[in-house]
């Protein structure tokens, strides 16, 4: 469905997909401290945008737990780092360990709510048009096996609830009655789906699969719009990547943290990331703005 | 200039031994609308098959099949994807992939066509269908009638010459095949794709074709205009006349159509508002005393041979209809149809039958408007003797699938009483397969009282009500069968009650004697026909011993024989004490042979009565026999009462007519 989408959204699809490689592949490897606190905030803010405060209340614990037990696994496991604050059990616990734990852990908050997001913004179609160019085949099995699956597990309550009709109830009886009657009902989907994918078959034979050259179509439009935060984001990530590697952005945990000193290119680095993480909510914001606008001028 | 032809086409099956098509000439013109109708297992699916190479089956075939003056063999598979068009029956199974847009574009991808053509054409084709509002929606969120208009509108984007539609509405509902069938029309009207369409809902499709083709056995016995068909058809034995529309078999059953002008529109009539007119004219030309119905009707009993040439033609018509009666009046009713018939049983008469139809001169007498309403009355005296034995009752029963959801049952009440053959009809979203769900138990109502074979569906736990004698049948018996003969899957369910595997075995074979399907018991469930499939799943409801069976629209994608098989063998089961439940769309079914109708709308019971006075108080959600008599033959509810009507009123005025007709 299409309804109701944010700005960002509705950008081309390649140009979302690669925003959200941007985002998480540069959290993955560079484990910066301020790096991931600026991702984490710029997730945590889209994610707010995109589905309120209730849709917050209810995924945020569950990301919440994962952040936590990132925290206290690492340096309970990883006794690398010079500065032994303490022992536990007769191993040590490194001042270094919780310093990584901590950042792992953030990494994985900023991942988890960026995939959060994504889940949202690129629905399988996005997927498909990012994949269908370059693999046709790929494509097509993609949007078959989303049109199939659902179907699937739809016809499997259908056949428990026949079998039930006529006294065999997968969900009640013997442990072993249960376990034959979930057999049968998987018996059943297997012949149903294999007769079922004889017309399917059938359909696509008479409207030409199989032909050579297939194209593979997609609905959306590479318009002027997309180009321009293409290529916006593309050159952030460039002054990132650049800075990083160049050094002017560093941080070392083993064997002893380490930060490289602040200086005027760094935060300006800095500022650029946070500009490509708050990208998506920068357009919202901006859309909306825009609408309030014309509504005061009506 | 022919777009297609068929020339002596001839083909069985590897090791078939009998032919399925055999010596078939047909000839489609462009832009026409062809209907292709015959009883089910005619070769229907496996001639419009042969229409598309890649969907030919194999076996050994003789004769051609040409498109557009070339041999279809000949034709390369891009053109034939392209030019000829072909929907299937089954709406779900035909849908590829998971968004409307890509379905619509699907076709045009397989023959590489640029995106900026795919997207005009799709944008055209999903304007033309009104496509326009669930364009982005996954398919799996579209009804069924959406589904097939989109499994059209995918066809139809790559513009074919031909479009072959092989029993599109089979799965729909009513108003959803109406709705399919006016697109094909439209098509055809608009753009001028010949369209070859088969059909079962002869009483939509009739009014849109330009020309039926009808298929028994492999051939093809009538190709004619459909205002011959009936006339043709009746002179033949074959079982689609039951089929034909309302107003078919009502001219026929009337002696008309004695071949003066076939384009008459009043004497051949095919939609209900040529009947209307033809009732119309009928009645205009028939006066009204009734005591001069009694001496004609003695008239022909005695002297059979008056009868006019028109009606021995058609005799046999009235008897292949299948039009039971419904009800009580049914003795004095068929008396009638003896006495309009006498032409042809005369022969056969004896002193007993003449004293029968002496009989019903007398009883024909008192059937007047007003007469058929006295006979609803007496059967609802004897529904309310039944109150006792009510096999469920619902009180007040509100359902809701979630909590923040819709209610989907506001209110049931409704009651049902042993030995009976109920029917809940009604439109789609009016809750009625979750009403079978809520008094099965797999619902829980939130609101309301409940009793089932005396047991509350609400607290029994698990399969206690499947136990005390209940049954569901789903509707697709498919969802039934897991083993790999249909004696195997018997056996399975008959394990329950029966023990001893001899005892088993017998009881197995009594089944299937029941239901008429022992020749069948070796094969596989999914190798038999679609009817076939419902009695072996009623077969195996059967033998789990129910008292009470629930049955969601048994009738769906049958044809009228295969209808008629099931609804003797329903009503069998209820003579023998089984009470069923059932929940169609199939209104013509329900008003012939269930013995109480409910109606749902809005998810609770808005009226019920048998269906003499059901259907009689209904103007539009009622029998096409009902719509055409409205307001011109009070009460009838079917063609039966149509007929019987019009005799009933002086036939000399229409003898005279049919006469003249004869002689023009």
């Amino acid at each position: 469905m299409r309804n109701n989408e944010d700005a960002f959204s509705t950008l081309h699809p390649t140009v979302v997909f690669g925003h959200f490689v941007t985002v998480v592949g540069v959290s993955v490897v560079f484990l910066h401290p301020l790096i991931l606190a600026v991702s984490f905030v710029g997730a945590l803010a889209y994610v707010c945008y995109l589905k309120g405060w209730s849709g917050i209340r209810k995924m945020f614990p569950g990301v919440l737990a994962m952040m936590v037990f990132a925290a206290l696994f690492n340096p309970i496991f990883n006794h690398r780092g010079m500065t032994i604050l303490c022992y536990w059990y007769d191993n040590p616990i490194t001042l270094e360990s919780i310093l990584y734990g901590l950042a792992a852990s953030l990494m994985i908050g900023a991942v988890l709510l960026w995939f959060v997001s994504y889940n949202q913004v690129m629905t399988s179609d996005k997927f498909l048009c990012v994949f269908g160019r370059m693999i046709p085949a790929l494509s097509l099995t993609f949007s078959m096996v989303l049109r199939f699956l659902p179907r699937y597990f739809v016809q499997a309550k259908h056949i428990a609830a026949a079998q039930r009709g006529i006294g065999r109830d997968v969900f009640s009886g013997s442990w072993y009655a249960r376990a034959r009657h979930g057999s049968a009902v998987f018996s059943i989907m297997l012949t149903w789906a294999l007769e079922n994918a004889v017309d399917t078959s059938d359909s696509m034979l008479a409207r030409g699969y199989g032909l050579p050259g297939r194209t593979a179509y997609t609905d959306f439009r590479f318009r002027q719009r997309d180009l321009a935060a293409g290529v916006t984001l593309g050159g952030g990530l460039l002054v990132v990547i650049v800075a990083i590697v160049a050094g002017v952005l560093r941080a070392n945990y083993f064997p002893i943290f380490d930060l490289n000193a602040a200086s005027y290119l760094s935060w300006l680095v800095i500022a650029v990331w946070g500009l490509i993480c708050a990208t998506p909510l920068i357009m919202g914001l901006r859309e909306e703005a825009v609408w309030r606008s014309l509504r005061l001028n009506l | 200039m022919a777009l297609v032809a068929f020339e002596s086409l001839t083909f069985s099956y590897p090791q078939g031994k009998r032919e399925v098509l055999s010596d078939v000439n047909a000839i489609l013109e462009p832009g026409e609308f062809v209907l292709l109708i015959g009883e089910s297992g005619c070769g229907k699916t496996t001639l419009l098959r042969h229409l598309k190479t890649a969907l030919t089956p194999h076996g050994s075939r003789l004769g051609t099949v040409r498109f557009d003056e070339r041999l279809l063999t000949a034709v390369s598979s891009a053109e034939q994807a392209r030019r000829i068009g072909f929907v299937l029956q089954n709406p779900d199974n035909q849908i590829v992939t998971d968004k409307v847009w890509h379905e619509l574009a699907f076709g045009l991808e397989s023959l590489g066509i640029e995106q900026a053509v795919i997207r005009r054409r799709v944008a055209e084709m999903a304007s033309f269908f009104g496509v326009g509002t669930w364009y982005h929606r996954d398919v799996a969120t579209l009804s069924g009638g959406q589904k097939q208009l989109l499994n059209l509108a995918a066809v139809m984007t790559l513009q074919p010459d031909l479009l072959i539609l092989d029993e599109p509405t089979a799965q729909l509902d009513p108003i959803a095949a109406m709705e399919f069938l006016a697109a094909a029309k439209r098509i055809n009207d608009e753009i001028g794709t010949t369209v070859l369409v088969s059909e079962h809902r002869l009483e939509t499709a009739f009014p849109l074709c330009d020309r039926v083709l009808v298929m028994n056995a492999g051939r093809l016995i009538v190709d004619e205009l459909p205002r011959n068909v009936g006339r043709m058809l009746a002179k033949t034995s074959d079982p689609m006349v039951a089929a034909l529309p309302t107003a078919v078999k009502l001219a026929l059953a009337l002696g008309a159509n004695s071949g003066a002008d076939l384009r008459s529109t009043t004497e051949n009539p095919i939609s209900i508002r040529e009947g209307r007119a033809y009732l119309r004219k009928k009645l205009s030309l028939a006066c009204s005393s009734q005591v001069e119905v009694a001496e004609v009707c003695a008239g022909i009993a005695t002297s059979p041979s008056e009868t006019p040439a028109a009606d021995v033609d058609v005799a046999g018509v009235a008897t292949k209809m299948n039009a039971p009666v419904g009800e009580s009046c049914a003795g004095a009713v068929c008396a009638v149809m003896d006495v309009g018939e006498g032409g042809d049983s005369a022969a056969g008469m004896g002193g007993s039958d003449v004293a029968d139809v002496a009989g019903a001169g007398v009883a024909i007498a008192t059937i007047s408007p007003s007469g058929l309403r006295d006979i609803t009355t007496r059967t609802v005296v004897t529904t309310r003797d039944r109150e006792a034995t009510s096999v469920i009752t619902a009180q007040d029963v509100w359902f809701r699938y979630d909590k923040n959801g819709d209610d989907v049952l506001r209110g049931v009440d409704l009651k049902v009483y042993q030995g009976e053959f109920a029917c809940i009809v009604g439109g789609n979203g009016g809750g009625k397969t979750t009403t079978l769900g809520v008094l099965s138990g797999a619902h829980k109502p939130y609101r309301g009282k409940l009793s089932v074979l005396g047991l509350d569906p609400k607290k029994a736990s698990g399969l206690e009500l499947f136990r005390a004698g209940l049954a569901v049948l789903p509707q697709d018996p498919q969802t039934l069968f897991m083993r790999n003969t249909i004696a195997d899957d018997l056996g399975d369910a008959a394990a329950q009650h029966y023990k001893n595997p001899d005892e088993r075995r017998s009881a197995v074979r009594d089944a299937a004697t029941t239901v008429g399907i022992t020749q069948l018991l070796e094969r596989h469930p999914y190798d038999v026909s679609g009817g076939e499939k419902q009695r072996a799943a009623l077969a195996m409801a059967l033998l789990t011993r129910p008292k009470l069976l629930l049955l969601d629209e048994p009738t769906k994608g049958m044809d009228n024989p295969v209808k008629t098989r099931l609804a003797e063998l329903l009503q069998q089961l209820t003579a023998d004490g089984l009470t069923i439940l059932m929940v169609s769309h199939d209104v013509e079914f329900a008003s012939v042979y269930a013995s109480r109708c409910l109606l749902f709308f809005d998810g609770s019971v808005v009226a019920e009565g048998t269906p003499r006075e059901f259907f009689a108080g209904n103007s539009f959600y009622t029998t096409a026999a009902n719509r055409l008599g409205r307001g011109l033959v009070p009460g009838a509810v079917n063609v039966t009462d149509l007929v019987t009507y019009c005799r009933s009123l002086p036939l000399k005025a229409t003898i005279s007519q049919d006469a003249n007709g004869g002689a023009r």
